[in-house]
């Protein structure tokens, strides 16, 4: 089946059923997308299917049909990083660093849906995504900062 | 056995915590000859097994620590850049293989205990400062000059006059031809410009951008992936299995039965996993059928109540029953077996060759993989060769080499390399859990509010026969290592009168204030429930016991939680320091909204001495944290930012335990299986915490564990404070359920 994966279209051959996150990971060689529960309790395999937050470990990937996967390897433009990855190493967020691909694909669609979100917002929209080295305050502090980057970035364009 | 106080908070450091090995840098013939051979064959200059230096000016370091969150990538360049005189971004630092000479940590190359930045502090810091002598004698030697008129900054050897300078790239080879001196002079605190700074962690980048190598991510030619399917009940044996369907199925190349398990083996892991389910297997009877753990419950709630064997006695407890003017607290509080539940499920690659094993193990513990690897495949323990990728989280678990041995096995039957990977439910069911323990107290306070007598007696489980079996193949070399750091009578004393059991259930069961009758005594449980070292080890349970018990007996005498901790704590200075900090920053005794409660906790483990301040309450009948605040005299701080991440990770992995984690069993079946019904703290409970560090220019001690053992003491005492309902059973919202359905 032809599958578009961070711009690119890809064939790959594998039955329906397959998690999307065995393909990205095992025949593509994304591997930024973690296993971590597989069944969508936990976040680590979160990526975009057409620019919404979806666990990779249980959504087959024969429903992805024609649209388009962004994974953490495409969020970035070439070697510059996305805003909100930057965000994430300025608060120094990762320890282990496991589950952060998925908790900053969480973010970024958190982001594009508020872009200066309250702490509740925050909360609701990622209290689905655990971490088990407890980074939750750093990365509630990098989601802000990475709103106020977005927020003067836009404000820099509006000036010009 | 009974020790003394002394001999007691002696013998619990070193079962737990650092040992400290000065590494020798010099002068063998043979550390010079090789390093020698290094820099004729590739031009790089290695002086040590920590640093090399390459002629493009690469400065690599070796890091013999596994890298599981806390840091030490980063505190390792860190180390080695202030040493150098260059900017810390421009050390590269990764995983050490395994290598006898990076067995520092007990003998062993190991990971747990507290001890990386410990343990690197001064070594790493020679290693590099030994490198940065022989590059300026090089320098000066070719210069005709006196090494004392050259100084090294930016990658670069100057002479003080300013004309003539070399790159560290163009000394390598000449640098090789130096004796490596002995004990290079270090800087002094006051000296540091790296260390003490918040330097960017090294490996944020790779965690960011989706390309750091985990060892679920290893992959190497002619890789093969298998899951194992496990038996329902602990120690069953697979008996026969039926797998002719999966043997059809595309990719699968093999089902095979080891010991533990039927391993199904597939090119791709996606292959192994959608065939697993149709693999029928019996099952043979394991002692552990039809053992509950409601049954391992009971029994130690019975042996609680009984008098166990004393571990520490000073002054005579039965005053407690003797005299009349005494109020009398009784106590018990019980903790259940808990899983690590690291983010990346246990997983494992390695391959068997006929000339030896070579494994990518995600491992806090090299030398215990190497050693049980060796075993299980029957080559010497040599012709083993571990990689260290980055480890999904360790707390502990990643120490057992079980999956390593699993992954082994496999390979061997199928001659591939294998890259084993567990599912969450074979994580959290896999066993090697933090002991279950029941907890017995008894103290009493005269009518001046003063602690009279303290006696506690611990009832756990013991981790020592299990996590001892890996050990008891290392143990030759680290028997002498913990001989040194205490009386040699008083370990072999201890290892033949069988007592590391109690050492380790017990340490920091002995509470640091000041009170003149005190017992202790513990009680082992036996059963075949595979338990190890869970973040913070005995501690884990010890903090919550101490220091939920004091703030029982200062409720008893009338007096504020803070105040009676205090005055007890005149021969403790550093932990009533930082129990002041904590009361100040945490803005004890001022009002609070309506329902919520403050609680304080100070403990020492690992040699740091932590106080937390935390307000919690009981909204609509559910615990809300609103605020923690802890203080950490951790000695130095070699990265400040980086300590706060290890007392806030600490502080949620010891609440999320304390509010709703537990490992239960019926019928020998454990009952959870994945975060769902293994939950952690989610962003949602979780509230700002603010983490003050005491200045300091002591050598550093642990902070990886530190942070938790008082955790959820602060939050029991805090619910005490806003409710007055003392939570006593771990974890927090069982008993809550079961205390509002007595109601």
């Amino acid at each position: 089946m032809k599958l578009i994966v961070n711009g690119s279209e890809f064939d790959v051959d594998v039955p329906d059923d397959v998690p999307l996150l065995w393909v990205l990971r095992e025949e593509l060689g994304m591997t930024g997308t973690k296993f971590g529960c597989g069944k969508a309790v936990c976040g680590a395999c979160t990526v975009h299917v057409d620019g919404r937050a979806r666990r990779s470990c249980s959504y087959p990937v024969g429903d992805v049909g024609d649209r388009e996967v962004t994974t953490i390897e495409g969020l970035g433009d070439g070697d510059t990083l996305h805003v909100v990855q930057q965000a994430w190493l300025e608060e120094n967020v990762p320890q282990c660093g496991y589950c952060q691909t998925g908790q900053i694909m969480q973010a970024v669609v958190l982001l594009q849906a508020r872009p200066e979100p309250t702490d509740d917002e925050i909360d609701a929209a990622m209290s689905a995504s655990l971490c088990r080295c407890g980074t939750y305050t750093r990365i509630r502090a990098a989601i802000k900062r990475a709103a106020r980057m977005l927020s003067d970035a836009t404000d820099a364009e509006v000036r010009r | 056995m009974t020790m003394d106080r002394r001999e007691f908070l002696q013998v619990s450091v070193v079962a737990s915590g650092a040992l400290v090995l000065g590494v020798s840098f010099a002068g063998c013939s043979g550390a010079q000859r090789q390093m020698r051979r290094v820099a004729e064959e590739s031009g790089d200059f290695r002086p040590n097994m920590f640093l090399t230096i390459t002629p493009d000016d690469r400065i690599l370091v070796d890091v013999e620590k596994s890298e599981m969150g806390q840091g030490i990538l980063t505190s390792h360049a860190m180390l080695v850049a202030e040493e150098l005189g260059v900017d810390p971004d421009r050390v590269e630092a990764s995983s050490a293989d395994s290598e006898k000479q990076y067995q520092t940590s007990y003998g062993l190359q190991m990971t747990g205990g507290s001890t990386s930045a410990v343990e690197s502090y001064v070594p790493v810091r020679k290693a590099a400062a030994a490198a940065r002598e022989m590059l300026v004698a090089a320098a000066a030697a070719q210069w005709g000059v006196s090494s004392t008129e050259c100084e090294t900054s930016d990658g670069l050897v100057r002479h003080q006059n300013g004309e003539r300078q070399f790159r560290f790239g163009e000394l390598t080879r000449a640098a090789a031809e130096v004796p490596i001196p002995d004990d290079p002079p270090i800087k002094d605190v006051e000296e540091f410009e790296v260390v003490g700074t918040s330097a960017r962690r090294t490996d944020g980048l790779e965690k960011v951008d989706g390309s750091a190598i985990f060892g679920i991510d290893v992959d190497v030619p002619n890789k093969v992936c298998a899951l194992c399917i496990h038996p329902p009940v602990f120690g069953a044996e697979p008996v026969s299995f039926d797998a002719d369907e999966a043997l059809s199925m595309r990719g699968v190349i093999d089902v095979i039965a080891i010991d533990s398990g039927v391993a199904v083996v597939a090119d791709k892991y996606w292959q192994a996993r959608r065939a697993a389910p149709t693999v029928k297997v019996e099952w043979n009877e394991p002692l552990m059928t039809g053992l509950s753990s409601d049954q391992v419950r009971a029994a130690a709630a019975d042996a609680a109540r009984k008098v166990g064997r004393e571990q520490y006695g000073d002054g005579d407890v039965d005053v407690i029953d003797e005299r009349d003017d005494l109020t009398v607290v009784e106590a018990e509080y019980t903790g259940p077996y808990l899983a690590h539940a690291t983010m990346s499920p246990q997983n494992c690659t390695v391959h068997v060759r006929d000339d030896g094993v070579e494994a990518w193990a995600p491992t806090q513990a090299p030398t215990i993989v190497q050693e049980a690897l060796a075993r299980a495949v029957g080559v010497s323990r040599g012709d083993v060769l571990v990689h260290v990728p980055l480890l999904g989280g360790g707390f502990g678990r990643r120490a057992v080499p079980d999956v390593a041995v699993e992954a082994a096995l496999i390979s061997k039957a199928v001659d591939r390399p294998v890259q084993l990977i567990w599912s969450r439910e074979d994580d959290t069911k896999g066993g090697y859990y933090r002991p279950i323990n029941h907890n017995a107290l008894r103290g009493a306070v005269d009518e001046s509010g003063d602690v009279v007598a303290w006696r506690y007696h611990n009832v756990s489980q013991s981790i020592v026969p299990d996590v001892g079996r890996p050990l008891a193949a290392v143990f030759p070399e680290w028997l002498p290592m913990r001989s040194r750091a205490i009386k040699t009578e008083t370990l072999f004393g201890l290892m033949l009168s069988g007592s590391l059991p109690e050492i380790v259930a017990m340490e920091g069961a002995l509470p640091p204030y000041h009170i003149d009758n005190i017992r202790l005594e513990y009680t082992p449980i036996r059963t075949p429930v595979p338990v190890a070292f869970w973040r913070a080890v005995g501690h884990s349970y010890n903090g919550f016991v101490v220091e939920s018990f004091v703030d029982e007996l200062a409720h008893a005498a009338e007096a504020d939680p803070y105040q009676f901790r205090r005055k007890m704590l005149g021969n403790e200075p550093e932990l009533r320091e930082v129990l002041d900090l904590a009361a100040e920053a945490g803005d004890w005794g001022e009002p609070l909204p309506e329902g919520f409660g403050r609680g304080i906790a100070a403990y020492e483990s690992f040699d740091t001495p932590v106080a937390q301040v935390i307000e919690a309450g009981l909204i609509d009948g559910e615990i809300v944290l609103r605020r923690i605040v802890c203080v950490v005299n951790c000695g130095i701080a070699l990265n400040p930012d980086i300590v706060r991440a290890q007392m806030e990770g600490g502080i949620i992995y010891g609440l999320s335990a304390a509010l709703r984690q537990k490992v239960t069993f019926d019928g020998g079946r454990v009952n959870q299986g994945n975060f769902d019904d293994y939950p952690m703290m989610t962003m949602q409970d979780t509230p700002e915490i603010e983490v003050h560090i005491v200045e300091s220019d002591d050598d550093p001690t642990g902070v990886g564990e530190p942070g938790l053992p008082p955790a959820a003491a602060a939050l029991a005492n805090a619910i005490y404070d806003a409710a007055g309902i003392r939570l006593r059973d771990m974890p927090f919202e069982d008993a809550l359920a079961e205390i509002r359905g007595d109601e």
